[in-house]
């Protein structure tokens, strides 16, 4: 029942969000709630934390430009991407899910500091330092408001299908192994074989976001495969809550449309970030959505205990 | 005719023995602070059970605070006395005010609000001391070249592998022959032992943190006559502390010092032969320590 009020909600926030927000914005927004969302597959439902998420999303980006500038057309470009990062999260993942907790985090952590490094050498193809630049958007989602739809359209695709993954005896699974990972074990699933799906899961969807992100400014600043980007990532989801399942959109709306505001004022503006960051760890840990939650909780325990009272009267009187 | 091809080609030897031998100096420099840098992090990984995401930005800082006491006071020697332990204080403030209020949460939300304290230091960096990268020049005592007999080579380079030996030598004897060691290396064992022997562990783990900014903030310092100063280098610094780890195996101190060493030599190697592939070669390492040893060099978990 809640979930479907929270769909409406999204569905609303699709058709309100270009009012709302500049084009770019919320055509970001939309980009970034794929991955936060996806990441929360793996962060909030399996929980494992990677610090390696800009990894699939800028190596896709990169991708797809590449494709894009060779002239091979958009509806090739986004799926050899995807597929990309699905056959580069296998690889990488294969190698980390041997290792639980702060090996895990050191090992997606330098690995995606090698492929920042393999972009920032390997000039010819990547741009190095400029990034790659000059990618145009096809004809048919050239202004902001067809490529908002265009994003929309992917983005509602990727929510659906993974709210379908969490709701599946999969999803179960992935929480079985955030529980308790031996007690999987024993029961006779292969946990590596499922937490590497899980890793793959959340790299495949946000390399289709990364595959997105080359058409917004039509070019692949390095800085998206940069370790600080995967931290950022990591921040989204978390500053929206991972306990729900649309929370981390929260957080990326919020976060995006913090970012935005500050970098006009401030040229320091990360260490805003960095401050806000520190509170909703040091204090908010549950995130946005856990505080709108409880906010609700207390409203609803408000207006039941006035109507026991009122019961109790009633009964009282009679 | 071969004669002048024969001398051509002896000079060509010589020339790259020196290149090899100045590049392998060069390598085990580097191969220093990054020891340094990495036990400091094992250090906390190990008791703390966190990866200190600052780590990086305690390097810069120790640089930059090395930079200006040294322009502030004219004294070389001062400023690589009075930075690291400036540094230790920044760590303090970071463990009592931040980490220790996360404890009782997971281990996730430290390593976040690490990366928080990253953000800020790194932008108040930026912030003091602008976005230009300096140079700090080693004093005159140690500028200029030594004449090793077969080789000339900077004089800092030399003091500095020394002194950093020195420093491991010391770090080594100061965790295996006193208390305060023994307690440190049991709480990389096994954390809840040492509650249970009635140690106050929240003293323990401000201390591990203090040791570890230290050797942070040192290796910082020591690193900023050699390759200066940018408001970067934290950042830069960082994946390299984490592969330390990682080829060392997680919380093996002697491990980390050897990684560190061996990650600076390769990288002195291929200066030489890919210039352009140094900071690959590092990753390269660690591909192939997690292929053919996955738990590292030194793990034994």
């Amino acid at each position: 029942m809640k979930n479907k009020y929270s769909f409406i909600a999204l569905i609303i926030f699709l058709f309100v969000g270009p009012f709302l927000f500049p084009n770019a914005t919320i055509t970001e927004m939309l980009i970034f709630g794929i991955v936060a969302i996806s990441t929360n597959i793996m962060l909030g439902y399996t929980g494992m934390l990677s610090f390696g998420q800009a990894l699939f999303f800028g190596t896709s980006a990169y991708i797809s430009g590449l494709m894009l500038l060779s002239g091979f057309p958009l509806f090739l470009a986004i799926p050899v991407a995807t597929l990309g990062s699905f056959i580069i999260s296998l690889f990488i993942g294969y190698f980390c899910v041997k290792r639980e907790g702060l090996y895990f985090i050191c090992l997606t952590f330098a690995f995606n500091q090698m492929f920042y490094f393999i972009a920032y050498v390997w000039t010819e193809v990547t741009g190095g330092e400029d990034g790659l630049v000059g990618v145009e958007r096809p004809a048919y989602i050239d202004t902001q408001l067809t490529f908002y739809i265009f994003t929309a359209i992917m983005f509602l695709f990727a929510v659906i299908a993974l709210y379908k993954i969490v709701t599946s005896p999969l999803g179960l699974i992935f929480k079985l192994i955030r529980e308790n990972a031996s007690r999987a074990e024993a029961i006779g699933y292969n946990v590596r074989f499922y937490k590497l799906i899980s890793f793959s899961i959340a790299s495949t969807f946000t390399g289709l976001a990364g595959s997105l992100y080359v058409l917004i400014h039509s070019m692949v600043p390095i800085d998206q495969i940069h370790w600080l980007k995967s931290g950022d990532i990591i921040f989204m989801t978390l500053f929206g809550g991972v306990g729900s399942f649309l929370g981390p959109l929260i957080g990326v709306v919020g976060y995006i449309w913090l970012s935005d505001t500050f970098s006009i004022i401030w040229a320091r503006w990360p260490l805003i970030m960095g401050v806000i960051f520190a509170i909703v760890v040091l204090y908010f840990r549950g995130g946005v959505s856990e505080l709108l939650e409880n906010l609700f909780k207390k409203y609803k325990s408000i207006s039941r205990k006035t109507e026991h009272e009122q019961n109790i009267k009633n009964t009282k009187l009679n | 005719m071969k004669t002048a091809f024969n001398a051509v080609f002896e000079f060509l030897k010589i020339f790259m023995t020196f290149l090899i031998i100045s590049q392998i100096l060069n390598g085990l420099g580097l191969g220093m602070l990054y020891a340094l840098v990495g036990v400091g992090l094992t250090l906390i990984l190990g008791v703390l059970n966190i990866p200190n995401f600052a780590h990086g930005v305690l390097y810069a800082l120790g640089a930059y605070l090395a930079f200006t006491i040294a322009n502030l006071t004219d004294s070389f020697y001062f400023a690589m006395f009075l930075s690291p332990l400036l540094v230790v204080l920044v760590g303090f403030l970071l463990e009592s005010q931040g980490v220790r209020r996360l404890y009782h949460a997971h281990h996730d939300y430290q390593l976040l609000f690490l990366f928080a304290c990253a953000l800020i230091i790194q932008e108040v960096i930026i912030i003091i001391w602008g976005p230009i990268g300096f140079s700090l020049l080693p004093p005159p005592s140690l500028s200029g070249a030594v004449d090793l007999g077969f080789l000339i080579y900077p004089k800092y380079r030399l003091v500095l592998i020394c002194f950093a030996f020195f420093m491991i030598i010391c770090l080594y004897l100061f965790l295996t022959k006193t208390n305060l060691g023994a307690i440190l290396r049991a709480g990389i064992e096994n954390r809840d032992m040492v509650k249970v022997l009635g140690i106050n562990v929240n003293v323990v783990f401000l201390y591990t943190f203090g040791l570890g900014a230290y050797l942070a903030g040192l290796a910082g310092a020591l690193s900023a006559p050699i390759m200066g100063l940018t408001p970067s280098m934290g950042l830069d610094i960082l994946p390299i502390c984490f592969v330390v780890v990682v080829v060392a195996g997680l919380g093996s101190i002697p491990g980390a010092i050897i990684a560190g060493i061996l990650i600076g030599l390769s990288q002195g190697a291929a200066t030489i032969w890919f210039p352009e592939a140094t900071n690959v070669v590092i990753y390269v390492m660690m591909g192939l320590t997690i292929i053919f040893r996955p738990q590292g060099l030194f793990g034994v978990r």
